[in-house]
C-alpha cells in the first residue's frame, strides 16, 4: 500500500471512451471484492451530467470535486490531450495521476510533469498499467486474479511482463505488497528511485522484484540508491539498436541503454539478476 | 521520425537562426535554374539520413563551372548504402570556427538538455570520449521560454556571445517542432555572422499528426502496414516469427529464443484488446515474412479471450506453425480449436520457445 488503500477516492479522467468506460467497471469490481470505495466519479469535457457504469460524469474535475471526495486519478484521455488533463488533475489539488495513456507527445509529458510537481502532484506514468495493492487498491488495468496479498515490492517498465512474473510469483507462493507499473515512455513520473523511496518507507514490503528494459539508465540508478534486499530482470538483451521495441522508451541510442550493460551494472551492486522470468522466485526466495 | 537536412534548415530559418544560401533540387537539370545564384565556389550535399555523411563521401566542394558534374554523380552515389532522392547545393562559408550544439530530452531529470562545444566538426565523437569535460551540459525546466542567461553563460565560457540568440532560437525550434534531438554540427562563426552549416532534427513519433507529418519514413513498408494496424513491429533477420501483447513480454519472448539459440524473425506487439481480427492480422503479417518457419504467439491478460484469439489464428490460414501460449478466459475451449487444426498451445512461454526453437532448426 504505496499508493493508496481500499479507502482511497478515485476518479477517471476520459470516463465515457471504451477504455475508460471497461475498466472503471473493472476497478468498481475489484473495490467491491475488497470493500473499498473505488471510482467515485468521472470526468469527460462535454460530457457532464451522464454516467458509466452507474459512475456520475462530469464536466470537469474541480466539479466532480465538489460533490465527491477523492485524492486520486486514473487517467484514459487520448494522448493528444493527456497531458493537459494531467494539469488538470494537479491544479484541482489531486495527490495522485495514474496516466494510463500511450502515445503522449513526449514534450507534452514533460511539461505536464513539471507543473504537476510544482502543484504537488505525484505522476505514475504515462503509457502504464497502474498499480495494484492485491487486497487493497487496484488503480488502472492490472489483472488482480493473478496477484496475492504478500510482501514483495515488484516495480515494471512494462505491462504484460509484468503479469507474467506476478504469475510466476503467486504460482511460487510468493505474495505481493504492490505492484506498480511505471511505464514504457522515454518521460515518466515515478521512476525505480521514487517508488523504492515508498517501498523502503512501507512495513510490509521486505524486497523488491525490478523489471527494467533496454533504453535509460533508471534501474541502476534505483538500485544505487536503495537499502531493500531487490532482484533484476532486464528484457531486451536480443533487442537490435536503434530500434524501437515497443515502447517509446525501449530504445538503444547513441551505444547506451543495452540490456547487457544494464544487467552488468546491477551485478555489481550485488543486485541477483534472473536470466528469464520464471528465476525470479528462486532468487525472491533467498532475500526472504 | 528523423528529418533531412533541408527539412530540418526549413524549420531552423522560420525560427531565425541563420542558413547559409542554398537550392535542393531533385535533377541535375534544375541546376541551370539557378546559376545566377551560386558564387565561384559551392558545397554540393547529398541528402540522405545517415551518419558521418562528409567522411563517407557525401559532401563535396566544387567551382560552380562543375557543379551539375559534381550533382550527377552524387545523385548516382548512394552514400552508406542509401541513394538520395534530393541534394543540397549551398554556398560555400568563410568559415572561422566550428561548434557543436545539441538539444536532447534527459530521461533523468526529465528536462531538456543543452550540449555545447567550442571545438565542433566532425570529430565531436572523439571529443566526447577523449575529454568529456569540453561538452558543457545544461538542463532546465521544460515550463521556461526561454533559455537562463546564467545557463547561456555556463555552457558558451569563452565561446562568442553572438551564439547565445542562435542556441535560444534551436530551444524554440525544438519545443515547436515536438523533437526528441536538434542538433547544429557545426556552428560556425564567419566573419558575417553566425551561421547553421549542418542540421539534424528527429522529430517525436507520438506528435507527427500534429506535426503535419503524415507517412514515418523511417519504417519499412511492412512496418509502416504493422503500424497502421496498431502494432508495435520491428524486422529481424531469424527464422521464428514472434506475436505477443505488450512491449515487455514480446521482448522478454525474443530473449529467451536467443537464449535457447534460436533467432527471431520480428518483434510483433498486437497491443491492448488482442481479439480475432487483430490476431489474424498479425498472423498474416509475421506468416508473410520471408524466412520465418514457425510462429509464436504469447499472449497474456486478465481479459484475453484465447477462443477468439485461436479462432483468429486459424482464419489467418497460413502455411506455418503456429506454437501458443495463451493465457486468459476461455483457455481451455481455445486450447480445444487450437488442437483440433493441428496446432499447439502450451502452459509456459518457456515450453513454447523450446518447442518453436527445435522445430525452427529442424
Amino acid at each position: 500500500m504505496i499508493y493508496g488503500d481500499r479507502n482511497t477516492g478515485v476518479i477517471v479522467q476520459g470516463a465515457t471512451g471504451n477504455q475508460g468506460a471497461f475498466h472503471i467497471s473493472l476497478m468498481n469490481e475489484y473495490a467491491r471484492s475488497v470493500g473499498g470505495r473505488g471510482v467515485v466519479a468521472g470526468v469527460t469535457p462535454g460530457k457532464g451530467g451522464q454516467a458509466v457504469h452507474g459512475v456520475p460524469v462530469y464536466d470537469s474535475v474541480r466539479e466532480a470535486a465538489d460533490e465527491h471526495d477523492f485524492t486520486t486519478s486514473v487517467l484514459f484521455v487520448p494522448g493528444f490531450a493527456a497531458g493537459d488533463s494531467i494539469m488538470e488533475a494537479a491544479s484541482a489539488g489531486l495527490d495522485l495521476v495514474v496516466a494510463i495513456t500511450e502515445g503522449i507527445p513526449v514534450h507534452d509529458t514533460m511539461r505536464a510533469l513539471a507543473f504537476a510537481k510544482m502543484e504537488g502532484c505525484c505522476v505514475i506514468g504515462p503509457n502504464c498499467p497502474g498499480t495494484l495493492s492485491p487486497g487493497e487498491l487496484k488503480l488502472g488495468i492490472m489483472p488482480p486474479q493473478l496477484a496475492m496479498p504478500g510482501n514483495v515490492g515488484i516495480i515494471s517498465r512494462s505491462g504484460t511482463l509484468t503479469y507474467e512474473v506476478v504469475n510466476e510469483l503467486t504460482r511460487a507462493g510468493i505474495g505481493q505488497s504492490t505492484i506498480v507499473g511505471i511505464g514504457g515512455d522515454p518521460v515518466i513520473g515515478q521512476t525505480f528511485v521514487d517508488v523504492l523511496e515508498r517501498f523502503e518507507k512501507d512495513p510490509q514490503t521486505k524486497a523488491v522484484v525490478l523489471i527494467g528494459e533496454v533504453g535509460g539508465n533508471l534501474e541502476e540508478e534505483g538500485a544505487a540508491a536503495t537499502r531493500l534486499p531487490i532482484v533484476g530482470y532486464v528484457a531486451g538483451v536480443s533487442a537490435p539498436p536503434e530500434k524501437r521495441m515497443g515502447h517509446a522508451g525501449a530504445i538503444i541510442e547513441g551505444g547506451e541503454g543495452d540490456a547487457r550493460s544494464k544487467i552488468a551494472r546491477l551485478s555489481r551492486m550485488g543486485v541477483p539478476i534472473a536470466g528469464k522470468p520464471s528465476e525470479i522466485p528462486a532468487l525472491v526466495r533467498e532475500l526472504l | 521520425m528523423k528529418l533531412l537536412e533541408f527539412e530540418a534548415k526549413d524549420i531552423f530559418r522560420k525560427h531565425g537562426i541563420p542558413i547559409p544560401e542554398g537550392k535542393v533540387i531533385k535533377s541535375p537539370d534544375e541546376l541551370y535554374l539557378h546559376m545566377d545564384d551560386f558564387a565561384d565556389e559551392v558545397v554540393v550535399k547529398s541528402q540522405v539520413d545517415v551518419g558521418g555523411r562528409g567522411k563517407a563521401g557525401g559532401i563535396i566542394v566544387t567551382k560552380k563551372a562543375d557543379v551539375v558534374a559534381t550533382a550527377t554523380h552524387l545523385f548516382k552515389t548512394p552514400i552508406k548504402g542509401l541513394k538520395p532522392k534530393t541534394l543540397l547545393v549551398e554556398e560555400k562559408l568563410p568559415i572561422e570556427h566550428e561548434y557543436y550544439v545539441s538539444i536532447t530530452i534527459d530521461r533523468a531529470t526529465r528536462q531538456p538538455m543543452i550540449l555545447f562545444a567550442e571545438t565542433g566538426g566532425i570529430d565531436i565523437e572523439a571529443t566526447a570520449r577523449t575529454t568529456p569535460e569540453a561538452l558543457r551540459r545544461a538542463t532546465f525546466s521544460p515550463l521556461l521560454t526561454e533559455v537562463p542567461g546564467y545557463l547561456m553563460r555556463h555552457l558558451l565560457g569563452s565561446a562568442p556571445r553572438e551564439l547565445g540568440p542562435v542556441i535560444n532560437d534551436l530551444y524554440h525550434a525544438f519545443c515547436a517542432s515536438d523533437a526528441l534531438l536538434t542538433e547544429i554540427n557545426p556552428l560556425v562563426t564567419t566573419a558575417r555572422g553566425v551561421y547553421a552549416a549542418d542540421a539534424k532534427l528527429i522529430v517525436d513519433d507520438n506528435a507527427l499528426k500534429r506535426q503535419g507529418i503524415t507517412v514515418n519514413r523511417d519504417l519499412t513498408p511492412r512496418e509502416r502496414e504493422a503500424e497502421a494496424n496498431g502494432f508495435s513491429y520491428v524486422e529481424l533477420d531469424g527464422t521464428i516469427g514472434v506475436i505477443g501483447n505488450g512491449a515487455g513480454l514480446t521482448m522478454s519472448t525474443l530473449d529467451l529464443i536467443t537464449q535457447y539459440n534460436g533467432s527471431p524473425a520480428n518483434f510483433l506487439d498486437v497491443g491492448g484488446g488482442a481479439g480475432r481480427e487483430r490476431v489474424m492480422k498479425a498472423v498474416r503479417l509475421v506468416g508473410g515474412m520471408p524466412g520465418v518457419k514457425v510462429i509464436i504467439v504469447n499472449l497474456l491478460g486478465g481479459i484475453t479471450r484465447c477462443d477468439e484469439v485461436a479462432r483468429g489464428i486459424i482464419e489467418a490460414g497460413i502455411d506455418q506453425h503456429v506454437i501458443t501460449r495463451l493465457a486468459g478466459t476461455n483457455e481451455e475451449e481455445g486450447k480445444a480449436i487450437l488442437a483440433k487444426h493441428g496446432y499447439q498451445m502450451l502452459d509456459t512461454m518457456e515450453e513454447v520457445v523450446r518447442t518453436a526453437v527445435e522445430e525452427a532448426s529442424a
